[in-house]
């Protein structure tokens, strides 16, 4: 039988030893610096179609988790399949399977215009000519950008956030990694994107979507499911039902309450 | 090569969008060349002994020297600076994370410069030609292509290692240093190693840019053929035989340690 997962990580650990500058190395060269661990033992798979939440507070270990993914970092323990194959084994085929959508604005250059920027990218991930042209249309479009011939430095923070979404789209990736992409964005075009990734990319498309953020009452809502890190800990797995069915929540009630009091709680409940 | 034809826009459209950096490149290009012709008409007696074997002035000497260096110089010091470049922009994780290879982006990234590089070697070459009238009659032309191709590709091998260092190690690069500053003193670049001592001269041995210098300059005004370069074209196939090979296997595993450390985007 087929496995139905698409993303599969499991007992992903990682651990990173703090960088030392020249004075302390020299001046504490006995002393060896304990390593930080920003992930441990996290196993989790998600199938075609959904959106999770990858809760937790700052340092958590949320975007250690999607760079993982995304194989911009080796994990020191554990594996990570997404359709059935490996960053080790065919890297290629994970980069084309995956978007990567951040809220970091340097991650474009700034001194060429939005259009600019993404033909360059597009190019990276093997489209040109008119398909890449049309491609380009159609994501402009969709995410309804006014100028994508201004300077990127002078577009506006949203106007930049929908740069980087379609840039994470030009290759019409499966899976969708997003790490805080509403962040410093005002509330009409928070209110956009969330739709449009809601009800275009996830219900229609059917896009596996992990969002990453600390944002919990705002984003829950949007999730219909959730992964919870506490330093680097794995610390809840579960569906926004089955969530209200364990704590006997009204169907129509929000779980945002109940997502931070899980986060603040002592001790872990994977 | 259409990725790598999208990094030369990408780069010419970035590099355009600033006004003068072309403009007070080719006039930093005469300004170095005047520079080493009037050193040259106050001085140019007293260090013609070394350079009779040549049969050529000092300033025509330094000339081919300098414009070579700063070719590979220039070119070499790309990959390096480039890599930092990204970095500190925060674009290098926005480029790993794309299928594309990790050789296809580090050639990608130095192509402009090498275009630039080139340019300034045809200006020095044009200065040289047109406005100091320095003969160029006797190059040999197949033993300059030969010695282009050997030196670009062991010199690319250097700045593939120096950019290496670059990515794990940020700044401080002892392979720029010798690049920029031991190569220059002992390569031959500004004046002919037999004016150095002997252990100085012992040194050089181990530049790629000596034999690349002194075949360069053989091949320009007493036009040597491949031949007659043997001594010196041997070494630089083995610089490139050993170097390439070695700085791509060196580079990837920077990229996986600094992938490992988590310090692919730190600078």
């Amino acid at each position: 039988m087929a496995d139905s997962r698409f993303v599969v990580a499991k007992g992903i650990t990682k651990r990173f030893m703090p960088l030392r500058s020249l004075h302390e190395v020299v001046g504490r060269f006995l002393d060896r610096p304990s390593p930080v661990t920003a992930l441990d033992d996290v196993s989790f798979s998600a199938e075609r179609g959904c959106l999770i939440g990858l809760l937790g507070p700052n340092g958590a270990g949320k975007t250690t988790l999607l760079k993982v993914l995304a194989t911009l970092l080796l994990p020191d323990q554990g594996r990570v399949h997404i359709a059935g194959r490996s960053p080790e084994d065919d890297p290629v085929f994970i980069k084309k399977n995956i978007g990567l959508v951040t809220c970091q604005e340097r991650s474009f250059f700034w001194r060429l215009t939005g259009r600019e920027n993404l033909t360059f990218f597009a190019a990276l991930y093997g489209l040109d000519g008119p398909a890449a042209r049309k491609r380009l249309d159609r994501l402009l479009d969709d995410f309804k950008v006014d100028d994508p011939d201004k300077r990127f430095d002078a577009c506006s923070s949203g106007t930049r956030q929908k740069f980087s979404f379609i840039r994470g789209l030009l290759h019409d990736p499966p899976l969708l990694l997003l790490d805080e992409p509403f962040a410093n964005l005002d509330a009409p075009t928070r209110r956009f994107l969330k739709d449009l990734l809601k009800k275009h990319l996830v219900a229609q498309q059917k896009k596996t979507v992990l969002l990453a953020t600390h944002e919990i009452a705002e984003h829950a809502p949007l999730c219909d499911r959730f992964l919870c890190l506490k330093e680097g800990r794995l610390c809840l797995d579960a569906t926004a039902e089955s969530l209200r069915r364990t704590h006997r929540l009204d169907p129509a009630a929000g779980i945002q309450d109940l997502l931070i009091n899980i986060l603040e709680s002592p001790g872990t409940t994977p | 090569m259409k990725k790598l034809l999208a990094f030369l826009k990408k780069d010419f459209l970035q590099e355009s969008s600033y006004r003068w950096p072309l403009v007070f490149g080719i006039f930093g290009v005469l300004m170095t060349t005047l520079i080493y012709y009037f050193i040259d008409r106050l001085f140019g007696e007293r260090v013609a002994g070394p350079l009779e074997d040549l049969g050529v002035s000092y300033f025509g000497y330094v000339l081919v020297g300098l414009a070579f260096f700063s070719y590979v110089g220039f070119g070499l010091g790309s990959f390096s600076d480039q890599i930092q470049r990204e970095q500190t922009q925060g674009t290098l994780e926005a480029l790993l994370v794309t299928p594309t290879g990790l050789t296809v982006i580090l050639l990608s990234m130095g192509i402009w410069n090498f275009l630039i590089a080139t340019l300034d070697l045809l200006i020095y070459a044009g200065l040289g030609l047109f406005l100091f009238h320095i003969d160029f009659s006797r190059t040999n032309v197949p033993s300059l292509l030969v010695i282009w191709t050997l030196s670009v590709s062991s010199f690319s091998a250097l700045g593939i290692l120096s950019a290496s260092f670059t990515l794990i190690y940020k700044r401080g690069n002892p392979v720029s240093w010798v690049l920029s500053q031991a190569e220059g003193l002992l390569g031959g670049v500004y004046f002919p190693i037999a004016v150095l001592p002997a252990w100085l001269q012992f040194l050089a041995h181990f530049l790629p840019i000596t034999y690349a210098i002194r075949a360069l300059q053989k091949a320009v005004y007493q036009g040597t053929s491949l031949a007659g370069l043997k001594a010196e074209l041997l070494p630089l196939l083995a610089f490139c035989i050993i170097l390439l090979p070695a700085s791509f296997a060196v580079f990837n595993r920077a990229v996986q340690k600094a992938r490992r450390d988590g310090t692919l985007a730190q600078y």
